[in-house]
């Protein structure tokens, strides 16, 4: 039986860490990105479009601030927004990797009775930095405080995910994309459709962004 | 602050509350081949005894079809069948042949029908109060013609859980005292938090707020509940939670091992319908 693909759209837009990591090399001082991503997270054989936009602002040299929100959410009767902070620990030198934690929230909000939820979230990144290139390996989890709430006890505290990706920074332009492990620690179903993961756990996928710097 | 506050308004605006309700719906065309062309060996049907009717829900037209003698629903034990979710009762047929069967052939009467949209059924399903009004319709017609709440048997496959939840549950034209969910749903936000890991409620994306655990636990009649360990279209630890709330005086479980949605099929039309008998005939 062929699954209609709004069902798949609609549940898949929900699949954790539906979008790449938003920064990671912190932005220079003073200097703005704004945004938009999207994710392609894999349903059968296909794969979704999960649309989302976000700004960020370099305060420091080795901090930047984020906000953004999801739009495919939105399209279904769900505000979704975003935020938080990357702050640069080492600046990469040469060959040698440079590092930065990023922690956050994430808040849903139904439109239809307004059901709230927030999900704090925490990752690290690894990334290297030659010239106009960053390449990076990001680890990144959900917080899920509210896990007590999942009808018939299937909740847990944790959502992790985990990243690879390459990021094309030049000048006012900001090229990303990102291979994304979501939630392995845990089975994702979707009724008559296959979420394919790895060894049967969490789900799989590409997201992009495209982002300008002034 | 202005700024926040136009930023939540824009995304309030943004929000567009298209429900997927309807999306979960695979509702389709229909031919209604009701012949014994089209059922299993063994399983064949008096064709002289298939009736089709329709009947009205709201200002839409709901098909459906009778199977047996009609003296049977004002004297005898009918089957009310709540087909899952195949764009129409084509796909359930054989399931009807083989209902027919139990005991005997042409023990008892077995109905369906199409919810509105399925097959040749007029209109949409689209929630929770198009598929209660369907239900509703159909048990009418059979309260019109005679049945009454000891000799009526509800068997409810996959997705005919969720109308059938909220029927056994105190909403019927007649009460149900049996109960059979084959392969049951078990809640809308257990549905979207499987998909995503997250305490999400179903609010998030539909309005169809269906719980079968609640209604099983509104329920005291009899339940038997029908399952296999293999299933990916409702996974049984759900549906054994969702069934574990019945509250009623008597409860069968049928689990197979390595069994999937397809539950007959993988278990033999021969079990399957073993199973059901001995539910039936238990006072």
């Amino acid at each position: 039986m062929n699954i209609k693909p709004l069902i798949a759209i609609a549940l898949g837009y929900f699949v954790v860490s539906c979008a790449p990591s938003k920064i990671v090399a912190p932005l220079e001082q003073g200097t703005w990105q704004a945004g938009a991503t999207l994710g392609r997270p894999q349903i059968n054989e296909g794969s979704l479009p999960v649309l989302g936009i976000y700004a960020a602002k370099g305060v420091s040299n080795h901090r930047t601030i984020y906000g953004g929100m999801g739009l495919s959410s939105s399209l279904f009767g769900a505000m979704q927004f975003e935020g938080g902070v990357v702050k640069g620990l080492v600046a990469p030198k040469g060959w040698m990797p440079g590092y930065s934690i990023s922690y956050g929230a994430n808040v849903f909000m139904s439109a239809r009775n307004g059901d709230f939820r927030l999900y704090p979230d925490a990752g690290a990144n690894m990334y290297w930095k030659k010239g106009p290139h960053i390449a990076h390996l990001s680890a990144n989890t959900w917080v899920d405080p509210t896990w007590f709430l999942t009808r018939y006890g299937q909740g847990q505290i944790l959502a992790p995910s985990l990243g690879a990706g390459y990021r094309f920074r030049y000048k006012w332009l900001e090229v990303q994309a990102e291979y994304k492990l979501v939630n392995p620690s845990r089975e994702l179903m979707v009724p008559q459709a296959d979420v394919p993961g790895i060894a049967g756990l969490g789900g799989r996928g590409l997201y992009y962004g495209l982002a300008l710097n002034f | 602050m202005k700024k926040y506050i136009s930023l939540i308004a824009a995304a309030a605006m943004l929000t567009s509350c298209q429900d997927i309700g309807g999306a979960l719906f695979f509702a389709g065309d229909g031919t209604y081949e009701f012949t014994n062309a089209n059922l299993e060996t063994g399983y064949l049907v008096d064709e002289s005894k298939i009736h089709r009717f329709e009947t009205y829900s709201d200002s839409d037209t709901i098909q459906g079809v009778f199977v047996g003698d009609f003296a049977q629903i004002q004297n005898d034990t009918i089957i009310v069948y709540l087909h899952g979710n195949g764009p129409s009762m084509d796909n359930f047929w054989s399931s009807i042949g083989v209902l027919a069967n139990v005991g005997a052939q042409h023990r008892y009467g077995v109905i369906m029908y199409d919810y509105r949209g399925y097959g040749k059924s007029t209109g949409t399903t689209v929630d929770a109060a198009s598929m209660q009004a369907d239900y509703d319709a159909v048990l009418q017609w059979l309260v019109d013609r005679g049945l009454t709440s000891d000799r009526m048997v509800v068997f409810a496959n996959s997705l005919g859980s969720l109308p059938a939840g909220p029927a056994a549950a105190g909403n019927s034209p007649i009460a149900i005292e049996k109960l059979v969910m084959e392969t049951p749903q078990s809640s809308a936000d257990a549905i979207l938090q499987d998909a995503t890991g997250l305490s999400l409620p179903s609010s998030m994306i539909t309005g169809y707020d269906f719980d079968l655990g609640a209604n099983m636990a509104d329920y005291p009649g009899a339940l038997l509940w029908m399952h296999g360990t293999k299933d990916d279209v409702a996974p049984i630890v759900n549906a054994r939670a969702a069934m574990s709330e019945h509250q009623g005086g008597y409860y069968v479980e049928a689990v197979y091992e390595g069994a999937g949605h397809g539950l007959r099929w993988d278990i033999s039309s021969e079990e399957w319908i073993r199973v059901l008998h001995e539910f039936m005939l238990h006072e």
